[in-house]
């Protein structure tokens, strides 16, 4: 939507919709691979959401935008109403999130602080499901998520945008970008609130927590000769929440990192790179005007890549990681803290014989604090048919049982305690999927059925001989499913997308079924554009649909004997959003979300916090447009 | 050293430190501040003496005290006790008050948790004790979501001494620095006169 940022569209950029469709396909991915691939050519299937789609959705923030996009993924509360991920059977210490490449400080039961990655001056966000540990290390065990920075060309740019709607929320931002020698700078500002609301009906909850954010990043990029690249960035990141009427909660980041590249011929590349991301909680108490700190994640990166091409179809890649990793939490022994250093190296070869292009890596993750050594490799491959691809993959996951998973030891409000565990083994996951896509003109199908075999899962269990929750490594879970999505557009601005997923978490007979992964979900959107002479037009409809889930859930948290079976609804929500491109660069935008006014009966926390139908109006101004000449 | 600080993160000075931890007592004029974070004990507070003294629930209680704290249970020494419309202690020391309305502490057996390790298994261990409910509306504690909803009345009680002395008495917090619920801070005037 040009309320983040995005570029009103000018005849220039009216290329034929079948130009459009290609530069779709076209679209550069970097995620799966770490070095720049044509996503159409790519053997690790990834799904973009370009900048186009964060446009049609008018979502806020990645956890909208992605169940907008993408069926699979739920957002829903765990305790306390903090954000919790589901994708595809996998939580949200299981999918790992990055922000351009890099990997994010600080969790909340288990999920990053995803209000963090606002999508003011993103330029796409690439997905790739399935395990990468090979490449990324710990976390890829479901899927990484990497939301990638927009970039910009033009001497400048200023874009100012705001957004009015239900229950007074409010979203301003700007992004600020010049092109000037050979600096570039792009500087952006977001903020974002919304009143506290009761809800409609009775629940796990009742009333929504209103919140405020600020999120203000600056880049700087140099390029002092050709061939070196200098990339500087700042961030910092605040959220209130108003959570009881005498103190609110505060979550804050600090993020900084100086990354070099050295280009010694095309495709061949040398990557250097420092990252500091330091994240935050403190509790505001009103009553005395206190803010007090009680968790801070610190982490220090060093990283090295060196890609070099050779042989004309084939890509090397090495490179490793070194992070400090701090952790101060009120979850540990008087509120202390514990750190370690991890380290790591990687290797992969990208080869292309003819119409087949395999991909072979692997990477040794070493940590300190637990002495864990762990190794993991994959294998994907390609073969090219013009218009039939398919696709076949091997990859490797592994979590690393965490800081807070080893030390904790935090008293639940005298209910009982929660112990870590030191001797915790990785959680370990082997991925494969099979995939057919097919391209025809404006047509794009592709169908995939995807395998993840789990074992040590990490979870908390009840420890009769501690009196209390332990973390502990679980069993073996096997996820299976099937992944199907086409796209189709028109020569004369008509387009449509439609993706389904079905996910069965498979369990032994007679044993509960405890996964409250929805087996189906669905998303849909279609939409239509068009320009006229002084007049813009694009229309979006989106919408999500969710099939309900039983799920046997233990009565008792000291024994695990007794289930009692409990069903959460399906549900669908829609979203029309229709933006005017009224005059140069100026859009005014109105989002119906909730289009037909879906009120769940009963709050639990996995229906979305909606009290029904809401009217969203906005405004964009590319000021940089508007003083153009015509 | 300056390498390593920033290795544990930068900015420290942007948040309060946590002070209040270990200062309970008559500390500051007008103010109590006590640990009535454990389950198994009541904190008595005697108004005359500027004392406090912690007992478990099944010790007998000392010879002189006037109002008893246990988590945000209050209960009383043969007072009666009346909430007031006011948050202000020169308001509410001119309140009419209409005897009707003093509340004298109840017998309850479902009221005082000593237990909470047996909630998930849908129950808690509770001991018999007096309890003064009227006092007790200084924090109402709505447990029916987790975490539990804490709204302060913010009011002023006035509570009516057997030697006919009347204490002001209003709950200003209750949470220390770290937020640990349980920690509370007591405004108070004795004697409550003009």
């Amino acid at each position: 939507m040009g309320a983040y940022g995005q570029k009103t569209l000018t005849e220039e950029q009216l290329d034929s919709i079948e130009n459009q469709w290609n530069k779709v396909l076209d679209e550069v991915v970097v995620t799966g691979t770490r070095t720049p691939k044509l996503v159409t050519n790519s053997p690790i299937l990834t799904r973009v959401i370009s900048s186009s789609d964060i446009r049609k959705s008018d979502a806020t923030n990645i956890s909208d935008l992605l169940q907008t996009e993408l069926p699979g993924i739920e957002f829903s509360y765990s305790m306390n109403q903090q954000v919790s991920l589901n994708m595809q059977g996998f939580g949200g210490n299981s999918v790992l999130f990055l922000v351009d490449g890099e990997r994010l400080a600080g969790e909340t039961l288990d999920n990053v602080d995803y209000d963090r990655l606002n999508l003011n001056n993103a330029g796409k966000i690439e997905i790739v499901k399935g395990a990468a540990s090979s490449l990324y290390g710990s976390n890829a065990v479901g899927g990484v998520v990497n939301i990638i920075s927009r970039e910009v060309s033009e001497p400048w740019t200023l874009n100012i945008n705001g957004r009015y709607g239900k229950h007074n929320s409010q979203r301003y931002g700007a992004v600020f970008s010049v092109n000037k020698w050979k600096i570039n700078s792009s500087t952006s500002a977001q903020f974002t609130s919304i009143d506290s609301y009761n809800m409609k009906n009775e629940g796990d909850y009742s009333t929504y927590y209103g919140n405020k954010t600020w999120n203000i990043n600056e880049r700087l990029t140099i390029k002092p000769i050709n061939a070196l690249k200098i990339i500087a960035r700042a961030g910092y990141f605040f959220r209130e929440r108003n959570s009881q009427v005498s103190t609110h909660d505060r979550y804050r980041d600090f993020s900084g990192g100086l990354r070099g590249v050295y280009e010694f011929s095309p495709g061949t590349n040398l990557e250097l790179s420092y990252s500091f991301d330091q994240y935050d909680k403190s509790d505001y108490i009103l009553l005395t005007r206190k803010d007090v700190r009680d968790y801070s994640n610190v982490q220090n990166i060093g990283k090295v890549v060196f890609n070099h091409t050779f042989g004309g179809n084939y890509i090397l890649t090495v490179g490793g990681d070194v992070m400090r990793d701090y952790l101060m939490s009120y979850q540990f022994t008087a509120n202390g803290s514990h750190h370690q250093i991890t380290a790591d190296g990687f290797a992969q070869i990208d080869m292309t014989f003819n119409k087949l292009n395999v991909i072979a890596g692997g990477r040794y993750d070493y940590f300190s604090e637990s002495d864990m050594k762990h190794f993991s490799s994959r294998v994907n491959m390609m073969y090219n048919l013009d218009r039939f691809k398919i696709r076949g993959s091997y990859a490797g996951g592994f979590r690393a049982p965490t800081l807070k998973e080893m030390y904790m030891n935090f008293d639940m409000a005298s209910i009982f305690m929660i112990y870590g565990n030191p001797d915790l083994k990785p959680e370990v996951s082997n991925n494969f999927q099979l995939s057919g896509e097919y391209t025809n003109g404006l047509l794009n199908a592709n169908l995939g059925a995807f395998c993840n075999l789990v074992e040590n899962r990490m979870t908390t269990v009840w420890n009769q001989a501690l009196g209390g929750m332990e973390y502990s490594n679980i069993g073996r879970v096997n996820i299976v499913g099937i992944d199907a999505n086409v796209a189709w557009r028109t020569q004369w601005g008509l387009g449509t997308r439609l993706s389904y997923v079905f996910t069965h978490e498979h369990v032994k007979k007679g044993e509960p079924y405890t996964s409250s992964t929805r087996p189906h979900t669905a998303t849909l959107r279609v939409d239509y554009s068009h320009q006229w002479k002084n007049y813009g037009l694009m229309v979006a409809l989106s919408g999500r649909a969710l099939s309900n889930v039983t799920v046997d859930e233990f009565t008792s948290l000291t024994s695990y004997e007794e289930t009692e079976r409990v069903k959460y609804p399906g549900y669908t929500m829609w979203k029309l959003n229709v933006t005017n491109s009224i005059w140069r660069g100026i859009d005014l935008i109105v989002t119906v979300d909730n289009l037909f006014n879906y009120v769940p009966k009963y709050n639990y926390s996995s229906t979305p916090s909606t009290t029904g139908i809401s009217f969203n109006v906005g405004l964009s101004m590319n000021i940089d447009s508007m003083c153009k000449r015509k | 050293m300056g390498l390593l600080s920033a290795c544990n993160g930068i900015l420290d000075g942007i948040y309060d430190e946590p002070d209040n931890e270990n200062n309970t007592g008559f500390e500051n004029e007008g103010e109590i501040f006590i640990d009535a974070t454990s389950y198994t004990q009541w904190v008595y507070i005697d108004f005359s003496e500027r004392s406090t003294v912690t007992l478990g629930y099944d010790e007998d209680a000392p010879q002189n005290w006037d109002i008893a704290v246990h988590r945000y249970d209050v209960k009383t020494n043969g007072a009666k006790v009346v909430e007031t419309n006011y948050s202000d202690f020169d308001q509410a020391i001119t309140a009419t008050i209409d005897e009707a309305d003093l509340v004298s502490d109840i017998w309850t057996t479902n009221q005082i948790v000593i237990d909470m390790s047996t909630m998930m298994d849908g129950y808690l261990g509770y001991t018999e004790s007096s309890y003064n409910p009227e006092l007790s509306k200084w924090l109402n504690v709505d447990t029916s979501t987790m975490p539990p909803i804490y709204t302060p009345s913010g009011k002023v009680y006035i509570v009516y001494l057997p030697d006919g002395t009347r204490a002001g008495v209003k709950l200003l917090n209750f949470m220390n620095d770290m937020q640990v619920k349980g920690y509370m801070t007591i405004q108070y005037m004795y004697p409550f006169n003009h």
